[in-house]
C-alpha cells in the first residue's frame, strides 16, 4: 500500500495545468463559428471580435479582441457580478449571432468559484442544411465505425483479463483516462508533439496495466482472495483513481494541442476531419494486428489458451503468470491509445474513460466474456449501433440502446456471439 | 484549526440524515449482496425509484405525496424484473454489469430533456415535499438535542422519520434472516446447486431478495429526497452505490448491525476528513516546499480518493469489517 | 462369498424381484421406480450419454459402475435436471420427469448428492440439515416475518434432523460449522441432509470417494438401512468392494452406453465388462479387487 501512496505523491507533483500567477482572476470569452452539415456540428474559432466586460455598476472593467483561437482573456479584480458583451459590429462580414443565442452574458458572483470563468458566443448560420437521409445514415455509420473501433481496442484488455483471471475489472475505464491525461501532460503541458508523445503514452499505459497486476491483483490472487472481493477492490480502485484524476486535472475537459482544430473534409456523403480519418485507420490496422497476433503468434495462442482454460493451459507448460502479465500490459497499452484517440475526438477529462465503461461491458458481453475476438467484434458492433441509434433516439440517450443490447444478449444467448456455452443457472 | 467545530460536525454526521439514508440503502444492499450474494451494483437506481416516485406525485400526477409510495414500489418491481430476469440464472458477474448499466441508464433517462416534463430533467423536481413538511411536529428553525448532537427542527423531523425507518427495516431484515427463508438465501450465496438439489427454487429466492433489497433502497431514496426537498438526477450516480457498498463493507456484511453502524462510521469519518482538510486549506492552499499539494477546491476529490483507498484496504485486510464474522464470509467461495 | 447377513423384508422382496431378471442391458424390472428411455447428451462432438433404456427396481440398491468418462455423472445430471438432455424421456414412479426442473425433483421424491461434496460450510451442521426439509412454511418470505407461523414446524424439523444426525453418529457436531468437518464427515452430512427431503429414490454420486476405510463399513450399513426403510438407492461408485458388498443389482456404463446389467456375481463374469475396463486402461477391474 506504500506504493499507492507513492503513486499519489508522484501524481500530485505532475503539473498538468498552466499555472497563472496565484490569485489572478480571469473571464475568458470564446467565440466560435458553428456550422451544421449533414447533421454534424463543427465549430471553428473566430478571430478579431471585440469583447467587453462590465461590472454591476455598468463601468468597463476590461476588453479585448479574440485571437486565432477565438479567445479573449480579460483580467478582473475580484469575484463579483459581471456582464460580458460581444460587439456585433466587429463580427466578420458574413456572420451573425446564431439565432436563439445572446450577445451578452451575466456572470453571477456566486458562480465564480475558480480562478477563471468561461463564456461562449456562437455565431454562424444555424440553418439546418438539407441533409438527405442517406447522408445522415452514412455519417452516423461512419461515426459509429470510429467509435466502435475505439471501444473494440479498449475492450480487448478487459475481456482478456476476465478470461485469464476471472476478474471483471471495474477500473478499466481509468486506464483509458490515464492514457488521455498522460497525452495531455506530454502534449499540452510539456509541449511535445503528439506524434512523438503517443508512443511514450502507450508505453506508460502498458506500465500502468502492469502495475495494476503487480501491485494489487497478483498479490490478492496469491493470498487466495476470491473473485468477488477482487471485483470490489477494482471498484475501490476506480473511485480512487478517478478522484486522483479529478484532483490533478480539475473538472473541465480540455483539448489536446495538436490536431484539435481541424476543418472537416467531404468524402462522399460523409464529413470527417483528417484527424478522425487517421485515427480510424490506425485503429482498424491495430485491431487487425491484434487479431492476427492472437491467432497466429505463439504468445497469442498461449493467451487464448489461458483465457479459455487456465488450468489446462498451465498443465501444458504455459507460464500462466507471464501470460497474465502480458495481458494486463497489452490491455493497458491499448486502453492508453484509446485514451489518446478519445482525447482527440472528445477532449480530455477526468471521466473520459469511465464514461465508456458501460459501452465496453455491453460490447464484451455481446461478443462473449473472455474471448478476445469477441471483444473486438462486440465492441465494434456496440459502437456502430449506438451511433446509428442516435438517428432515432435523442443523442443524450444514445447509450440506452447499448443497455438494451446487453439485456437481449443475456436473455437470448448469454455466452455472446463468440463465447462458449457454459453451464448456466 | 477549530477542533471543537470539527468534533461537532463529526458527531452530528454519525447520527445525521446522510447516515440514516445510507443505512437504509446499506440494509438493502446487505440483503442482496451480503446475505444472498447478488452483485447489485445499481442500488442507486432503486433509490432513484423511491425519490422519483415521490417527485412524480407533484411533477406529473399532481396528487398527494403519499401516493409516491405505491408508485415507487411499482417502479422498484419493474426495475428488479428488468434487471433480474435476464441475469439471475447466470453467473454473478452479469448481474453486476447489468445493474451498473441500468443505473446509468436510469440516470440518463430522468436527466434527459426528452422526458423533462415527467422527470424534471437536470433541474430535478422540487415541489413535492410540502405535505411532508406540514407534518413536522418540531419548530423548523429551533434547535433540538444535546451537544454535540444539535439539529434544527427541520432536520430533527427527517432524522426521526429516517432513523425510525432504519429501525423498522432492520428488524424486518433481522427477522427474515433468522427464519428458514434466511437460511435458504444464505445457502444460495455459498452453493446454488446444493440448495437446488434440496428442492428450493433458486431463481425465485434471488428475485425476492433483489426486490426486498430494492424496497430498502427505495425508502433510502425517499428519505434523502424528503430531507433535501428535491430530487436531483445526479445524486443517483453509479458512485453512490459504491459508497454505500464501502459503508457496508466497513460495518460488516451479512450482519444487520454492520449495515447500520457502517454508514454511521462512514459519514463520521468522511465529515471528519472533509472538515479537517477544509480547515487546513481555508486560508491558503497546502504547500510543501513551494509546491501546492491541496487547494480548497480539491478537498472533495481528496476525500473521495480516501474512500476508494479505504475500500481497497478493507477488502484486502479486513473484509469482514467491524461486525462481520470472518468464518461466515462466503465471498471467497467461488 | 456365502452371504451370511440378515436381510430385511424389503430387501428380500427386492432381491427376489431381481432374481429372475435376465442380465441384459436395458432389461425391464418387475416393479420399476425409474424408467429411462432414449436419453442422449452430447457435448460438442462428443456423445457423453446415449442410453437406450434403463429400468431401476423399486426398493433395491443398484450400483452404476464403469470406467472414468463413461458418462455416469452426466447421466445423473440429466436425470436430476442439472443438465438438459438432447433427447429422451424418463419417468419417476409413473410421473414424466424430462421437463421437470432440478429444484422440483426433490419435492417429487428424487434426491441426489454430488461427486464433490457440497456441504454448506458457512452454515452449522444442524442448519445444513434443517435446510433439507421440504415444504417449510418459514421459507416463504411473508411467513418468515411472523415467527409464530413457522416456529412449531421448525421444532419438528429440528427434531427429525437431530434423529438423523445421531443415526449417522454426528449428533455431537450439530453446532459446528460444516466447514470444520473432515471430508468423510461432510459426505455423511450431505447424505443425511439429502434424507431430510424424505425421498423415495436416493441417487448418490461416489459416496465412498475420499472416505476412510473405517467409515466405509458404517456407510455401507447406513445405505442398507435406507433400503430397509423402503427407499431405492442408485449409486455411482468405483469402489468395487462396496459394489460387491451391498448392491442388489449392477449397471455398467462405458462410453455413454449401458453395456451390461446383472447381479454382482453375474457382472464379475461378464467378458464385455472386463473388456471395457481393461480396454480403457482405467481403474481396477473387479478381478484385481478380489483376493
Amino acid at each position: 500500500m506504500v506504493y499507492l501512496f507513492g503513486l499519489f505523491v508522484l501524481l500530485s507533483f505532475t503539473p498538468t495545468h498552466a499555472s497563472a500567477a496565484e490569485g489572478d482572476l480571469f473571464v475568458i470569452a470564446q467565440v466560435s463559428d458553428q456550422t451544421v452539415t449533414s447533421g454534424v456540428s463543427s465549430r471553428e474559432p473566430v478571430a478579431g471580435v471585440k469583447i467587453s466586460v462590465f461590472d454591476s455598476a455598468g463601468s468597463l472593467v476590461g476588453e479585448g479582441i479574440s485571437d486565432s483561437n477565438g479567445e479573449v482573456k480579460i483580467l478582473v479584480p475580484a469575484r463579483a457580478t459581471y456582464s460580458v458583451k460581444l460587439d456585433t459590429s466587429t463580427l466578420p462580414n458574413d456572420l451573425t449571432l446564431l439565432t436563439g443565442t445572446t450577445d451578452s452574458f451575466t456572470i453571477a458572483e456566486e458562480t465564480f468559484t475558480t480562478q477563471t470563468k468561461r463564456v461562449s458566443f456562437f455565431i454562424g448560420d444555424s440553418g439546418v442544411s438539407n441533409t438527405t437521409l442517406v447522408e445522415k445514415i452514412s455519417q452516423r455509420a461512419a461515426d459509429g465505425v470510429r467509435l466502435g473501433l475505439i471501444i473494440a481496442l479498449c475492450s480487448v484488455g478487459l475481456s482478456l483479463v476476465f478470461g485469464t483471471t476471472g476478474l471483471t475489472n471495474f477500473a478499466h475505464g481509468e486506464m483509458i483516462t490515464f492514457g488521455g491525461l498522460m497525452a495531455f501532460l506530454l502534449n499540452v503541458t510539456l509541449g511535445i508533439p503528439l506524434l512523438l508523445a503517443a508512443p511514450v503514452v502507450i508505453a506508460l499505459g502498458g506500465a500502468f496495466g502492469l502495475a495494476f497486476n503487480w501491485l494489487i491483483f497478483a498479490r490478492l490472487r496469491k493470498r487466495g482472495i476470491g473473485l468477488v472481493s477482487q471485483m470490489v477492490v477494482s471498484v475501490g480502485l476506480s473511485i480512487m483513481l478517478r478522484n486522483m484524476f479529478l484532483f490533478q486535472f480539475k473538472g473541465r475537459t480540455r483539448p489536446l494541442d495538436d490536431f484539435s482544430l481541424q476543418q472537416g473534409m467531404q468524402i462522399g456523403p460523409i464529413r470527417i476531419t483528417p484527424r478522425d480519418l487517421t485515427t480510424g485507420i490506425i485503429s482498424l490496422v491495430l485491431l487487425v494486428t491484434v487479431a492476427l497476433v492472437l491467432q497466429r503468434s505463439r504468445t497469442g495462442k498461449a493467451v487464448r489458451a489461458v483465457s479459455d482454460n487456465p488450468n489446462l493451459a498451465s498443465a501444458t507448460g504455459i507460464d500462466t503468470q507471464r501470460i497474465i502479465q502480458i495481458v494486463w500490459c497489452a490491455g493497458g497499452a491499448l486502453a492508453a491509445l484509446g485514451g489518446i484517440f478519445r482525447g482527440l475526438d472528445e477532449q480530455v477529462g477526468f471521466q473520459m474513460g469511465s464514461g465508456l465503461l458501460f459501452l465496453m461491458f455491453a460490447g464484451i458481453t455481446l461478443g462473449g466474456l473472455g474471448s478476445a475476438f469477441g471483444a473486438l467484434v462486440g465492441g465494434f458492433l456496440v459502437g456502430v449501433m449506438v451511433e446509428m441509434a442516435s438517428l432515432v433516439v435523442p443523442s443524450e440517450l444514445k447509450n440506452a440502446p447499448a443497455l438494451l443490447i446487453l439485456i437481449l444478449v443475456l436473455v437470448l444467448r448469454p455466452q455472446g456471439i463468440l463465447g462458449t456455452r457454459q453451464r448456466v443457472g | 484549526m477549530d477542533w471543537i467545530r470539527i468534533f461537532e460536525n463529526t458527531m452530528r454526521a454519525f447520527a445525521g440524515v446522510d447516515a440514516a439514508y445510507f443505512a437504509l440503502a446499506a440494509i438493502g444492499l446487505n440483503v442482496q449482496f451480503g446475505y444472498t450474494g447478488l452483485l447489485n451494483f445499481g442500488q442507486a437506481a432503486f433509490m432513484a425509484c423511491g425519490a422519483y416516485g415521490l417527485g412524480l406525485t407533484s411533477q406529473y400526477f399532481n396528487v398527494s405525496f403519499w401516493w409516491g409510495i405505491p408508485i415507487a414500489m411499482v417502479l422498484v418491481i419493474i426495475l428488479a424484473l428488468l434487471v433480474g430476469i435476464p441475469t439471475l440464472r447466470l453467473r454473478a458477474d452479469y448481474l453486476a454489469i447489468v445493474t451498473i448499466a441500468t443505473a446509468e441508464l436510469v440516470r440518463l433517462v430522468v436527466r434527459s430533456v426528452k422526458f423533462k416534463r415527467i422527470f424534471g430533467g437536470s433541474d430535478g423536481i422540487n415541489t413535492f415535499s410540502n405535505e411532508f413538511r406540514a407534518l413536522n411536529p418540531f419548530q423548523p428553525s429551533a434547535q433540538y438535542g444535546i451537544w454535540p448532537f444539535r439539529y434544527n427542527g427541520y432536520t430533527m423531523f427527517t432524522l426521526l422519520v429516517g432513523w425510525g425507518l432504519v429501525v423498522m427495516i432492520a428488524m424486518f431484515v433481522w427477522l427474515l434472516m433468522r427464519s428458514p427463508w434466511g437460511r435458504v438465501v444464505k445457502a444460495i450465496r455459498e452453493d446454488e446447486d446444493a440448495v437446488r438439489s434440496l428442492g428450493k427454487n433458486i431463481y425465485s429466492y434471488k428475485m425476492q431478495s433483489l426486490i426486498i433489497g430494492g424496497f430498502c433502497g427505495m425508502l433510502s431514496g425517499m428519505v434523502f429526497a424528503l430531507d433535501r426537498g428535491s430530487v436531483q438526477p445526479d445524486n443517483y450516480s453509479r458512485d453512490v452505490t459504491f459508497y454505500i457498498l464501502t459503508a457496508l463493507v466497513l460495518g460488516g456484511m451479512a450482519r444487520v448491525m454492520g449495515s447500520i453502524v457502517g454508514p454511521m462510521m462512514f459519514w463520521g469519518l468522511y465529515v471528519f476528513c472533509d472538515n479537517f482538510l477544509r480547515q487546513l486549506v481555508q486560508s491558503a492552499p497546502l504547500r510543501v516546499g513551494g509546491v501546492t499539494i491541496i487547494q480548497s477546491t480539491q478537498v472533495g476529490a481528496v476525500n473521495y480518493m480516501l474512500v476508494g483507498l479505504g475500500l481497497i484496504l478493507l477488502m484486502a485486510k479486513r473484509p469482514q469489517g467491524v461486525f462481520g464474522n470472518r468464518q461466515e464470509m462466503a465471498l471467497d467461495g467461488r | 462369498m456365502a452371504d451370511s447377513r440378515i436381510y430385511s423384508a424389503a430387501a428380500l422382496s427386492a432381491r427376489a424381484a431381481l432374481a429372475g431378471v435376465e442380465p441384459e442391458p436395458g432389461v425391464l424390472k418387475h416393479d420399476s421406480i425409474l424408467h429411462v428411455k432414449g436419453v442422449e447428451r452430447h457435448f460438442g462432438g462428443i456423445t457423453a450419454v446415449n442410453v437406450d433404456q434403463l429400468d431401476i427396481q423399486r426398493g433395491s440398491i443398484t450400483a452404476l459402475i464403469g470406467p472414468n468418462g463413461a458418462g455416469k455423472t452426466t447421466l445423473f445430471n440429466v436425470l436430476t435436471g442439472f443438465d438438459p438432455p438432447d433427447a429422451g424421456k424418463w419417468q419417476f414412479d409413473g410421473t414424466e420427469m424430462s421437463k421437470v426442473s432440478a429444484h422440483k425433483m426433490a419435492v417429487k421424491g428424487m434426491v441426489r448428492t454430488f461427486q464433490l461434496t457440497k456441504s454448506l460450510t458457512k452454515l452449522s451442521v444442524i442448519e445444513n440439515m434443517k435446510l433439507g426439509a421440504i415444504d417449510q412454511v418459514g421459507e416463504s418470505w411473508w411467513n418468515a416475518l411472523f415467527p409464530l407461523r413457522w416456529k412449531a414446524q421448525e421444532a419438528i424439523v429440528e427434531k427429525r434432523a437431530d434423529e438423523l444426525l445421531s443415526r449417522f453418529t454426528m449428533g455431537h457436531m450439530r453446532d459446528e460449522y460444516a466447514g470444520t468437518l473432515s471430508g468423510g464427515q461432510r459426505k455423511l452430512l450431505e447424505m443425511a441432509r439429502a434424507l431430510m427431503t424424505q425421498p423415495r429414490l436416493v441417487m448418490l454420486d461416489e459416496p465412498m470417494a475420499g472416505v476412510n476405510p473405517a467409515l466405509k463399513q458404517s456407510l455401507n450399513e447406513h445405505i442398507r438401512s435406507l433400503r430397509d426403510e423402503g427407499m431405492t438407492i442408485l449409486f455411482i461408485e468405483h469402489d468395487m468392494d462396496m459394489v460387491h458388498d451391498i448392491s442388489d443389482w449392477v449397471v455398467v456404463m462405458s462410453e455413454g452406453r449401458i453395456i451390461a446389467e446383472g447381479t454382482p456375481a453375474q457382472i464379475s463374469e461378464n467378458t464385455s465388462v472386463i473388456e471395457a475396463y481393461l480396454g480403457a486402461h482405467q481403474g481396477n477391474t473387479m478381478f484385481e479387487e478380489k483376493h
